[in-house]
């Protein structure tokens, strides 16, 4: 009997060490099967997860909002990553064989990156081509892989030149033209304002306010255009396998050495990281910045804000940014019709609308930029704002590059432009990071047809 | 009567949960042993042979997305300038950080451990830092030595002094990233060499004192010998730790300037996450481990208590 109980007792011991180790999946299983349920299920709804970045999850939600209202056995939950970790958070996750999240953004030059790793699903299902023909050729071409549609654009981008015109008023400095494209203003016209516009407040010898600022300080997205105005047709291979005679291109080293001279010869740009960039303008220590229509809202209430045409080279192209985040249907929901439901809705549907009026992005919607541009309010920002951004979309904005090898390329040469921003010889650190980069493109060579 | 009872309780009890008499003498130290070894294999041990087996394939990016290189990934590391960058940054800050780390610790152990009025306060104090976690003290430290406007760059200034990057600056980042993590740091580790020096009897001082010793002597022939344990514990801890440290240069500095703060552990990282290459980053891993277990060997070997 007392043998009995002690082995009782020892088995009850490993039962409960065992049960321990396998009650997590044992509960994942539970919460599946009533996932399942509810998506299978008639009259129940289904809840399907959106990935968001912080920067957009309050604008988000009214998408959110009218979209339940017209799909009542829908429901979206949010889930919030910063836009510093989106990427690592999506790797993550698929790397693992399961996500947390149905849909999430893809940012568009990695649409291919994303389809090549099996980390999207198509969206062909539920975008006919009659739909496919709304939106700019330039997103819809973004978001499409071997001819199938895997990415659906939330709206595309563009850049505007922001002015703090209380400062150009206190340093008497005239402020960049907004009526006319062909007048904007050059690179060389925007360093001699920028030099006036810093200055020392404290006489401490440092500056405390300074004449310009990028909003994505180290990002090629941002900083490409300077060597394309500067003549780079091509910044990686057609095959987006090899960077080297590309990515540090002498028209690349140029730009990158206008880009080093900001910083650290003229010294008319603080050495802070993105982060920052658009909290030093909002609160008037930067006169000058280049952003995308988006960020208009956040300074427009809190500075005497004037608006002008992205700069380009003297006697050289004018090139500005564009392409922006898409929508993606992670390969492994098992939620994928709602999923495409919501995406559709987003992109194409009353849900693109909404979101242009929250967020405040270009359209990628052709109807809605037409729209923009017959609104005109005279004497009012945002007109302007988006003036400005319609005619750059539609006539000087080249997309990032289409490489499989996007993050690891954008990833890199971000790093490279930083060392840059921080001293480093932009020649030296444009010809280190296309070593580095072609290294890691070999793996995609099995990826690319020939 | 009752304590009869209860020892015969005890008695029977002990009698009933005699494991040895179930399964012999031999097995009743495995039985015990085995939720610790179940949770080892299951935490340690598992996810390194993983990473050994991971290491000898490649993404393939088509069919079944990876494909068996056998030593592959080792030979392209090893002839690869960016992994040799690494090793040489890793062992660089170990260098320094850990014997910076390790000394300081146990100066501070052996304040604290004095009888002075207010050393309470003191004891509080210095543990502060501990309580704030690498993150949060990577966020703080990040605006403290902002180039511009940071506020230690504002006391140079008060001070007459030059402003410095920091964290900007190629050949100051690894120094910025160690002076952080030993801020945080040397308070944790000097709690368990006070915890040792708490243990040193007191009259083994009072006979060296006797005997004419002098503090340095009593130190290095009562003191040192008595919390070897201890101070093994913390050499070896510490190193662990700083061989696979990796927020401060995610957060901070993200390998730069100029990969001048890119350890193996942050490259392994990138590997994995970034270049989408789990060969590459397990080989890493693989890498480092095997520094650190040489590491250690040689730190036991050297610091072996002598009882």
């Amino acid at each position: 009997m007392k043998k009995g109980l002690s082995v009782l007792a020892v088995t009850l011991l490993f039962v409960f060490l065992l049960s321990g180790c396998f009650s997590n999946n044992r509960n994942e299983n539970s919460q599946q099967n009533v996932s399942d349920g509810n998506s299978g299920g008639g009259t129940e709804s289904t809840e399907i997860t959106f990935l968001v970045l912080d920067a957009w999850a309050e604008q988000a939600k009214k998408v959110i909002e009218a979209f339940e209202a017209e799909n009542p056995d829908i429901k979206v939950k949010v889930e919030v990553q910063p836009f510093s970790q989106i990427f690592e958070a999506i790797e993550v996750q698929m790397k693992s064989g399961k996500t947390s999240f149905d849909v999430f953004p893809v940012d568009s030059p990695l649409t291919t990156n994303y389809a090549i790793k099996g980390f999207l699903a198509p969206l062909d299902p539920y975008f006919d081509d009659s739909m496919k023909t709304l939106w700019l050729d330039t997103a819809l071409q973004a978001g499409t892989y071997n001819g199938q549609l895997m990415s659906a654009p939330m709206n595309t981008s563009s850049q505007v030149l922001f002015y703090n015109k209380d400062l150009f008023e206190q340093r008497g400095v005239t402020p960049p033209p907004s009526d006319d494209p062909s007048h904007r203003w050059t690179w060389e016209q925007l360093v001699e304002a920028a030099k006036q516009l810093t200055y020392d407040t404290n006489d401490d010898g440092t500056p405390d306010i300074y004449g310009f600022s990028f909003d994505q300080i180290d990002r090629p997205y941002q900083l490409l255009p300077l060597g394309q105005s500067l003549g780079a047709e091509q910044v990686i291979s057609d095959d987006g396998l090899v960077s080297k005679g590309y990515t540090n291109s002498e028209s690349m080293v140029q730009g990158s050495i206008f880009y080093y001279d900001l910083f650290n010869t003229w010294k008319v740009s603080p050495k802070i990281p993105q982060e920052l960039s658009r909290d030093y303008f909002k609160t008037g220590k930067v006169a000058m910045f280049l952003g995308t229509t988006a960020t208009m809202h956040i300074f427009k209430d809190k500075i005497n804000l004037g608006v002008s045409y992205h700069p380009y080279f003297e006697g050289k192209k004018v090139v500005t940014p564009t392409g922006s985040w898409h929508l993606g249907i992670s390969a492994y929901s098992n939620k994928k019709e709602a999923a495409g439901k919501f995406i559709q809705f987003f992109s194409v549907g009353k849900g693109a609308e909404i979101w242009l009026k929250e967020y405040g992005q270009i359209p990628a919607l052709k109807s809605l930029l037409k729209t923009l541009n017959e609104q005109v309010e005279p004497g009012s920002i945002e007109s302007q704002v988006f003036k400005i951004a319609s005619y750059e979309v539609e006539n000087t904005a080249v997309l990032r590059p289409r490489t499989p090898g996007y993050l690891e390329w954008e990833s890199i040469l971000r790093s490279a432009f930083e060392d840059i921003k921080n001293g480093a010889d932009p020649k030296t650190a444009l010809d280190n990071a296309v070593e580095i980069i072609d290294k890691q493109l070999v793996k995609y060579k099995s990826a690319v047809k020939p | 009567m009752i304590s009869n009872s209860n020892a015969n309780m005890r008695k029977g009890s002990s009698r009933l949960f005699r494991p040895k008499r179930i399964l012999g003498d031999k097995s009743v130290p495995y039985l015990f042993l085995f939720p610790a070894m179940l949770g080892i294999f299951i935490f340690k041990l598992y996810p390194i042979i993983e990473a050994l087996k991971e290491s000898l394939f490649a993404p393939t990016f088509v069919g079944a997305g990876k494909k068996f290189i056998g030593l592959g990934n080792y030979t392209t590391l090893f002839l690869d300038p960016q992994f040799w960058n690494s090793v040489k940054v890793t062992l660089l800050m170990n260098v320094v950080i850990n014997p910076l780390q390790v000394v300081l610790a146990l100066l501070l152990a052996l304040l604290l451990n004095l009888r002075l009025r207010g050393i309470g306060i003191f004891r509080s104090v210095h543990y502060v830092p501990i309580a704030v976690s690498v993150p949060i003290a990577s966020v703080i430290w990040n605006v403290m030595l902002n180039q511009d406007q940071g506020i230690i760059n504002s006391m140079l200034n008060a001070l007459g002094l030059p402003q410095q990057p920091f964290l900007g600056s190629k050949d100051q980042a690894l120094w910025s990233i160690v002076g952080i993590a030993t801020w945080r740091g040397v308070g944790y580790w000097a709690i368990f060499l006070l915890a040792g020096l708490q243990e040193v009897p007191k009259n083994l001082y009072e006979a060296a004192a006797i005997d004419g010793a002098n503090i340095w002597q009593r130190f290095r022939n009562v003191t040192y010998p008595l919390i070897k344990r201890p101070l093994i514990f913390v050499i070896v801890s510490d190193t662990i730790i700083n061989f696979l440290m990796f927020a401060p240069m995610y957060l901070l500095t993200r390998g730069g300037p100029e990969n001048s703060t890119n350890v193996l552990m942050y490259e392994s990282y990138k590997s994995a996450f970034v270049y989408s290459d789990f060969g590459r980053a397990s080989a890493l891993v693989v890498i480092l481990l095997s520094i650190v277990l040489l590491v250690i060997a040689a730190q036991f070997r050297l610091f072996k208590a002598d009882h």
